[in-house]
């Protein structure tokens, strides 16, 4: 039963690295956290509904066009909304992005209605191994986030872009000197985080359903996530998330399944009092 | 028409209150509420249990609920102490925001879950007839009204506030001040939470029945337009704000008329889309709103 | 063109009013240009002026005969400027392997791919770098940071190269290292442009000194002479003793 658990949560956390992530290389870049991911991994996980289930491509071709459209989106969302706000501070954006999180969920629900939808994916009897039974959404999704995973470490350590993110992300003002065209790494920024975003909504929505506060639901986990592991901290965000995932599920074992979202309220409080910074995160500095 | 412009009216003075209370989280204190709907939520199901479950009369369901909403606070106050981010304040706010309303929806035993609770008493409502009541609940709004801004302006005037104001705006000061702001930040969260719980109350009084459906994202998008266009500190402004957003939004709601062809969750989909659009409008066009705020970096442009 | 560097009557500020009142400066090519003056008076503003990090009001920075004034930060590095700021000048969460790779990467290097991020050059002048090169730069000592600093700036073959302060923050030695590697890379041809509180020092390795007081250009002399004349030493350089912070 607890093999059984802790694998759920690991699937769990796995799904959840994704938007951690997300998370992380936008607060890192962009410096504040955006509240509207939650609704933008539903948008995107809509998006590649459509082209799924109305226009009938196969499920992994469906999230490959969808996920770069959907980073294509991004920075245009950006360039309309948090653009004009770059110079303020942090409250205006994380409202910002608030307001943005309702203007992308209910994008959803016009256009889809609030009935719950679900992928065109050929049934498969799960398997077990060890005595732990694994469906076939969730070996999907071990797969596809572990490709997503390896796909970032490459790109953040051996791309120049990669470079170029994290150095914006701990210096902004040396990288423009050091030859950085801002503008650039935004918008690489935002369209990776909308990659990732996307896969990360899929998975959810074959792992649950596909509805309108579907991705909503998950933010305080992806945030808790992302905190426990450091805000800025790729590293953090990929440790911080299995943690949430594998804890969170564990707790269901001792408390009534619909407060796991305590879990993670309780991990940010547990974290912002102890260790602020998270396992891998730096002392904040403000420049 | 009357009976519009007074029902109106009575919703505008539980916004104008929230906004007030986040208006004054933030301008003194520095502390962005975004769990404002849960806090204001579970004020109204307070107020409403403690009043249907536990017998009690109005007036102490309201406090009840001005307490209870003020305890909470205290506690998100207090395990933020050590961080003074204002980033990771506002997550901790909207976990605790979510939280709350997951327990309003869930916990069957006590709130009711979807299904709301209803015949919530409202005070004096067995003396009054009901023909008058909402001339009483408007008068009675207004006055919690006047006496909240009242509060708020002497406090904001008051040498504390004016220490605040200025840890606020200068880190020396800060610096100077050491451990006990910190403390002045969570005697000011709890007071916000207390007139947030208010709130809540005169929504429980006035509906007399409620479900979480009322408790949407949509409150707080009210309270920060309010307090955005009002700009800073200005507590007038504030007030003078929720009344414009609360009159152009809620008056939106007539549009399923004007429009045909929608069903009603799509219209209310649109409502909100116009909402989201709207803060992020005023945002942007509004610069002066949400306190003169700039980053500290002063090596970028 | 024999100035690499021209500056006429810039204006540059934060918030209302202006630091820079209306600076002059002409940098010849070749030569170390040093700017002196109390705190408060401009000189690091000045800089950060001409490197793009502010923005110009007033006035016209031109660079070899282009001018910078409507170019961004990464734009100048493209046109021949480097830049190495006074402090939080080496990415910290990098290693140094990454900060001299970005370097070599971003800033314009005229140099085929796969080169190595240290060329010979540099590896004669920064001895030290190449055994650090999986160090996060956060882990260095304030000195080697510097010499990190230095080497990323140096990754292209600058036109101008601008040092904020070089020796702020460094203990003796690592100080008199500094300017002996400011003279050398000059030695190569490289024109130098700093600011710098240590004025003897600077003043030493200098050809020309610049004398800056609240936003303005008050003196512009060969170093030499600033550095003989006492009358002149006492009422520039007297408060030249250790400090640090912003000017």
């Amino acid at each position: 039963m607890i093999l059984q658990t802790a694998f759920n949560g690991f699937v769990s956390g796995i799904i959840v690295t994704l938007p951690a992530l997300a998370i992380t290389l936008l607060f890192g870049v962009l410096k504040f956290p955006n509240f509207a991911v939650g609704s933008m991994m539903t948008l995107a996980a809509y998006v590649v509904f459509a082209l799924n289930v109305q226009l009938g491509l196969p499920l992994t071709l469906a999230t490959a066009i969808g996920a770069i459209l959907f980073g294509g989106v991004l920075i245009f969302i950006d360039a309309l909304t948090f653009r004009p706000l770059r110079e303020r501070g942090s409250i205006t954006l994380m409202v910002a992005s608030l307001g943005l999180g309702f203007v992308l969920e209910n994008i959803a629900r016009l256009a889809y209605g609030n009935t719950a939808r679900s992928f065109a994916l050929e049934l498969a009897r799960p398997f077990r191994f060890l005595d732990v039974r694994m469906n076939r959404e969730q070996m999907i999704a071990i797969v596809a986030a572990s490709i997503a995973l390896v796909a970032m470490y490459f790109l953040l350590t051996r791309m120049p872009i990669g470079r170029a993110m994290r150095a914006v992300a701990d210096n902004p003002a040396l990288a423009l000197v050091r030859g950085i065209e801002s503008p650039t790494v935004i918008r690489w920024t935002w369209f990776i985080a909308g990659v990732l975003l996307a896969v990360g909504g899929v998975l959810i929505g074959m792992d649950r359903a596909l509805e309108p506060p579907m991705g909503s639901n998950y933010l305080i986990m992806v945030f808790a996530a992302a905190i426990l592991g450091g805000l800025g901290s790729p590293l953090g965000a990929f440790v911080g998330a299995l943690i949430i995932g594998i804890v969170s599920e564990l707790s269901t074992l001792v408390i009534a399944p619909n407060y796991r979202i305590g879990i993670p309220l309780c991990v940010i409080a547990l974290i912002l009092i102890f260790r602020p910074q998270g396992l891998f995160g730096q002392p904040h500095i403000r420049r | 028409m009357i009976s519009f412009i007074i029902l109106m009216s009575i919703i505008v003075c539980f916004s104008a209150i929230i906004a007030l209370a986040l208006n004054f989280q933030w301008g003194l204190g520095g502390m962005v509420n975004f769990g404002l709907t849960g806090l204001y939520a579970l004020g109204a199901y307070a107020c409403a249990i403690l009043m249907t479950r536990f017998g009690m009369n109005t007036f102490v369901g309201a406090v009840g609920a001005m307490v209870i909403v003020a305890a909470v606070s205290a506690l998100v106050a207090l395990v933020t102490l050590r961080v003074s981010e204002e980033d990771y304040f506002a997550i901790v706010t909207l976990g605790v925001g979510e939280m709350l309303r997951l327990v309003a929806l869930n916990e069957d035993w006590l709130t009711n879950g979807a299904l709301g609770i209803t015949g919530v008493p409202r005070p004096f409502g067995d003396v009054i007839p009901p023909e008058y009541y909402q001339y009483f609940m408007l008068g009675l709004s207004l006055t919690l009204l006047l006496g909240t801004l009242a509060l708020l302006n002497v406090l904001a005037r008051s040498p504390f506030g004016r220490i605040m104001r200025a840890v606020r705006e200068d880190d020396v000061v800060a610096a100077t001040l050491g451990k006990r702001v910190p403390w002045a930040h969570v005697r000011i969260f709890v007071l916000g939470g207390a007139l947030i719980g208010l709130a809540g109350s005169l929504h429980a009084f006035y509906y007399q029945y409620i479900d979480p459906t009322q408790f949407s994202n949509v409150v707080i998008a009210y309270a920060f337009m309010a307090v955005i266009s009002g700009g800073r500190g200005a507590h007038f402004g504030t007030i003078m704000g929720a009344a414009a957003v609360m009159v152009l939004l809620e008056g939106s709601r007539f549009a399923k008329e004007i429009i045909p062809g929608l069903d009603s969750d799509q219209l209310a989909a649109i409502r909100i889309i116009m909402i989201g659009v709207g803060l992020i409008l005023l945002l942007i066009f509004r610069p002066h709103g949400f306190m003169r705020e700039y980053r500290l970096q002063v090596s970028l442009k | 063109m024999s100035d690499i560097l021209a500056v006429r009557g810039l204006h540059a500020g934060y918030g209302a009013g202006d630091i820079l009142k209306g600076i002059d400066v002409v940098v010849p090519r070749g030569e170390v240009v040093t700017i002196i003056g109390p705190n408060g008076s401009g000189k690091s503003t000045l800089i950060k002026t001409l490197a793009g990090l502010l923005s110009v009001r007033e006035g016209e920075i031109v660079l070899d005969g282009a001018r910078l004034n409507g170019l961004s930060a990464p734009q100048r590095v493209r046109a021949g400027l480097s830049y190495v700021p006074q402090e939080y000048n080496v990415f910290r969460n990098l290693t140094v392997y990454e900060n001299l790779k970005i370097a070599h990467e971003f800033m314009g290097a005229r140099s085929k791919n796969g080169a190595k991020v240290l060329d010979d050059e540099l590896l004669a002048l920064f001895p030290e770098l190449p055994g650090k090169f999986r160090t996060l730069a956060g882990n260095l000592s304030g000195g080697q940071r510097q010499m990190l600093a230095f080497a990323c700036a140096l990754t292209i073959q600058p036109k101008l190269l601008m040092l904020d302060e070089p020796s702020a923050s460094l203990s003796p030695k690592y100080m008199a290292d500094i300017f002996g590697t400011i003279k050398k890379v000059n030695s190569r041809g490289v024109t130098v442009f700093m600011v710098e509180q240590n004025a003897v020092g600077a003043l030493r390795i200098s050809d020309t000194c610049v004398v800056m007081a609240n936003g303005r250009v008050r003196v512009t002399a060969p170093a030499a002479e600033v550095l003989s004349k006492p009358d002149l030493q006492s009422l520039y350089l007297g408060d030249a003793r250790a400090q640090t912070g912003a000017s």
